[in-house]
């Protein structure tokens, strides 16, 4: 009889370590170094091609932009503040030089650009990553791959070339799902026309603005045909449209559209972080409407009343939207081919339970690190098996749409560095490896990021000495 | 061990009716907030409602139930292992079609539903423990005091 409850006790004891014993150890699997280099994280993945990778060569912060005397010079003061939506009145956030969004950079193509940075009170530090703009890496702004983060009372100096035309923004990449979210971000044009109108939307904490005010906004037109360029500062895709005339896609993330046509009755999505320049003509002594994603924010171009839609049911599908041209590059002759499948599933991530994202099944940081070698023409397939929408943004490149879910492009070359990627869709793109670095592949809507929806493309024979967390607290998303 | 059992499955059933008072407090606050002009989409921060039913939802009643499922290993509750293995499955089961819910919204109907099951499945728990212990149990009880 004595030994039976001992028995008891003993089955009780092991059936505890049998249920805890699984659950500690996904627990502990899941916890995220406080000190990570993004030359140590992950696994390589070459995609077919030869494993050329080796830890040595140029540290990332060599590749900087060109020395010499810059064309144009630009100071930013970044600040914790309160600073008004017009419109909608004050709220805390962050600012560069008193504003947000910060002052917008124009600059002609060509041109040196010169931005000094300076961290006067945002208390985690802060970079500025230049999306869309194929920089030099050591230009890139990422905490904890191309730089440390830059802390209160520190400066930072950025130097890169002009050299493609277009619409772009710029925004923090530190902590950025907190600090682009709360106004540390900024418009970028290179080679700006006379006919433009600036339509930067962007969402602090539920109140949606565009050029930093809330509700229906007006713009004197500059002329009778105007060119507006619509950029996505958010973590989802808006669809836009016009009320009132037709328009013309001009150009998708600052690449120019072959064979534009004319479109009514659409809208166009812009994915978060992503740029689309639009084409319209205002009636003569009328306005046009702006429709930016539904809701009471609103741009009226011209004088007078402007016509109030809804969003279309179409859309207008970059597919197969232009004529089109040669790619530059041959997808056929690709030295690497690489799968990027996004899922999700339950567990820990860094100890803390919930729904968590996957990179090809694994959880970061044990994500895939594409390695490429410069040169190397590299089709990438992006899979989404998520349930939600993914922008998915790479960083120091644009990559060329080949197909979604296996209907070849037809339309205009279709050149982009944010692709809004649907649940249940899968994007073949291709790109060449031509600015030697590492850089971030990740998807633009930043909370994603910060729950580990990041991964990096390497070069061989670049490395980084920055590391993310340790001791200068780089926290890049 | 018996009143932490019985402790741990009440605490869960009304772990339940928490989460139902959060998601209406979640949804009516953001209905409020768009009558206000704000906008709810993929940039909006969840509200406090929605950010409580997260709380308890993946976190302290999966809690709750796992620690219920190892009392019930030491207590002495008459089909105690059996009822903290449904009230685990039954939690699992909600996490599961609370997942499925994202991408297929109708699921959430059952979602709502599973909720009752699981209430009662914790209430019946508590139950079983409520009372005196089972003739079987208490014959055990006093030879383990002892050893």
């Amino acid at each position: 009889m004595a030994r039976r409850p001992r028995r008891r006790t003993l089955i009780a004891v092991l059936a505890t370590i049998v249920v805890l014993a699984p659950i500690a150890w996904f627990w502990q699997q899941s916890l995220v170094p406080g000190d990570l280099s993004a030359m140590d994280m992950g696994y390589a993945d070459y995609g077919g091609g030869p494993a050329t990778h080796d830890h040595g060569g140029a540290d990332v912060s060599t590749l900087t932009g060109p020395s010499g005397a810059p064309d144009m010079t630009v100071d930013l003061v970044a600040r914790k503040e309160r600073f008004d939506i017009p419109g909608r009145g004050a709220t805390d956030g962050f600012t560069l030089n008193h504003t947000s969004p910060g002052p917008q950079i124009t600059a002609q193509q060509g041109d040196l650009i010169q931005v000094t940075l300076h961290n006067e009170s945002v208390p985690e530090g802060i970079t500025l990553h230049w999306h869309g703009v194929d920089v030099p890496a050591a230009e890139d702004g990422v905490a904890g791959v191309t730089q440390d983060a830059v802390q209160r009372g520190q400066s930072h100096v950025y130097r890169f070339v002009a050299e493609d035309v277009g619409t772009y923004w710029y925004h923090s990449h530190q902590v950025s799902h907190e600090q682009v979210k709360k106004g540390l971000y900024g418009v970028l044009i290179v080679a700006p026309t006379t006919s433009d109108v600036v339509a930067a939307v962007h969402t602090y904490d539920k109140v949606r603005t565009v050029n930093g005010g809330y509700g229906e906004r007006r713009v004197k037109a500059p002329g009778s045909t105007v060119r507006v360029r619509l950029i996505n500062t958010d973590n989802g895709p808006f669809s836009a449209w016009v009320d009132g005339a037709s328009y013309r896609i001009l150009a998708v993330d600052g690449t120019e559209v072959n064979g534009p046509t004319d479109v009514s009755n659409k809208a166009v999505v812009v994915t978060a972080g992503g740029r689309i320049d639009i084409q319209l003509t205002v009636p003569q002594g009328s306005a046009v409407r702006i429709g930016l994603g539904g809701g009471p924010t609103t741009l009226v171009i011209g004088d007078g009343d402007a016509p109030t839609g809804a969003e279309p049911a179409d859309r207008v599908d970059l597919l197969s939207y232009g004529k089109p041209a040669a790619l530059g590059l041959d997808p056929a002759k690709a030295t690497r081919v690489f799968d990027y499948t996004i899922g999700r599933r339950p567990g820990f991530f860094d100890g803390k339970p919930g729904l968590w994202w996957t990179i090809n099944g694994h959880q970061f940081p044990d994500v895939p690190m594409y390695m490429v070698t410069e040169g190397d023409v590299v089709r990438m397939r992006i899979e989404n098996a998520s349930g939600q929408v993914h922008p998915m943004h790479l960083h120091g490149h644009h990559v060329v749409v080949l197909s979604r879910d296996g209907v070849a492009a037809t339309g205009s070359p279709w050149w982009t560095d944010s692709l809004n990627v649907e649940d249940n869709e899968t994007y073949e793109v291709a790109f060449v490896a031509d600015n030697p670095g590492i850089w971030m592949d990740h998807c633009h809507n930043l909370p994603h990021a910060a729950q580990g929806l990041v991964t990096h493309l390497m070069y061989s024979g670049v490395s980084t000495k920055f590391h993310l967390g340790g001791a200068s607290d780089n926290q890049p998303e | 061990m018996r009143s932490v059992y019985r402790a741990l499955a009440g605490l869960i059933a009304i772990g339940v009716v928490i989460q139902a008072m959060s998601v209406a407090l979640a949804w009516f606050t953001a209905l409020k907030d768009i009558d206000g002009g704000l906008v709810i989409d993929e940039n909006s921060e969840r509200n406090l409602g929605h950010n409580l039913h997260s709380i308890f939802g993946l976190g302290i009643i999966p809690l709750l139930a796992l620690l219920l499922l190892i009392v019930s290993f030491f207590a002495h509750v008459n089909g105690g292992v059996k009822w903290a293995l449904i009230v685990f499955g039954v939690v699992l089961l909600q996490v599961v079609l609370a997942i499925v819910s994202f991408s297929a919204p109708a699921i959430g109907a059952l979602h709502g539903l599973n909720a009752f099951l699981l209430a009662g499945a914790a209430s019946m728990a508590a139950r079983r423990a409520s009372g005196p212990p089972t003739v079987a149990a208490e014959a055990s009880a006093p030879t383990e005091a002892t050893t």
